[in-house]
């Protein structure tokens, strides 16, 4: 292999590289909360990049989506869309759950 | 005879108590809020000891059953707002903006500091002044983190 061969997979590689961690960076999980049930009920997310959680309430009372582990705290109106910033986390489980309404079954961000 | 029964089981649930240790802790400090220095100090005087990871242990907290109960309060305090973990909720600033927002409204109409604290520890009995202070900063922070670049 020639070093411009060379050098330009090695551009490549790392332009590559660059994208993946940028699409990872920007990725947005969508959590609907339906019928008093939030869908999806668990979201996997890969360890130690940050991400975005789309949360929408399509019921007709306010929520408030929660979780004391990940330091969440958010009103949300019915009909509304909210965006919430999580960060970069270790593999494990992170509870939510709707505080203004304790029947409402909780969900899990699971990261591995 | 049976009033002394009565006392001795009394007593000794009592006794047994004191053996049920619970974990009284003060995990590290990883960040705090920022705020004037009248507003630091209020908060630490009416807030801290349940919001915190900085809490002035009382006497009685070592002392079933009101230990449990102390015991309680800080577990639930620090899940539901700690200042030691503030840097968390700013990761989000809408969540930074909504407990501001908390902390402006439950201060302003007293629900906060609660009475059975505000009974016990007279430092965390805040003036009018105090209590407006308070308030208002909160209310100015929440508009502020509202505003912040996402």
């Amino acid at each position: 292999m020639r070093l411009q061969q060379k050098v330009l997979l090695l551009v490549g590689l790392v332009l590559l590289g660059s994208a993946a961690a940028a699409a990872a960076q920007d990725a947005v999980h969508e959590i609907k909360l339906v019928n008093g049930r939030f869908e999806p009920s668990q979201v996997v997310v890969p360890p130690n990049t940050p991400f975005k959680v789309r949360v929408t309430n399509a019921d007709k009372a306010a929520i408030e989506f929660e979780s004391f582990e990940l330091h969440r705290e958010r009103v949300v109106q019915p009909g509304e869309t909210i965006t919430v910033y999580m960060p970069a986390l270790a593999p494990g489980q992170y509870k939510f759950f709707d505080d203004f309404h304790s029947d409402t079954p909780a969900g899990v961000i699971l990261v591995q | 005879m049976k009033w002394r029964s009565t006392s001795l089981i009394v007593i000794g649930l009592l006794i047994s108590g004191q053996l049920m240790r619970e974990g009284r802790t003060n995990p590290p400090v990883h960040s705090d809020v920022a705020a004037p220095t009248d507003v630091t100090r209020a908060l630490r005087r009416a807030c801290y000891d349940c919001h915190s990871n900085e809490t002035v242990w009382p006497w009685y907290s070592k002392v079933a059953p009101f230990s449990w109960l102390t015991n309680h309060e800080v577990d639930e305090g620090r899940l539901r707002l700690n200042f030691s973990e503030w840097d968390e909720y700013a990761s989000d600033p809408d969540t930074a903006a909504q407990k501001l927002s908390e902390i402006a409204h439950l201060v302003a109409n007293g629900s906060m500091p609660p009475w059975y604290y505000r009974t016990l520890h007279s430092s965390a009995r805040l003036s009018a002044a105090q209590t407006d202070m308070l308030a208002r900063w909160a209310e100015h922070q929440t508009t502020a983190y509202q505003s912040a670049p996402r």
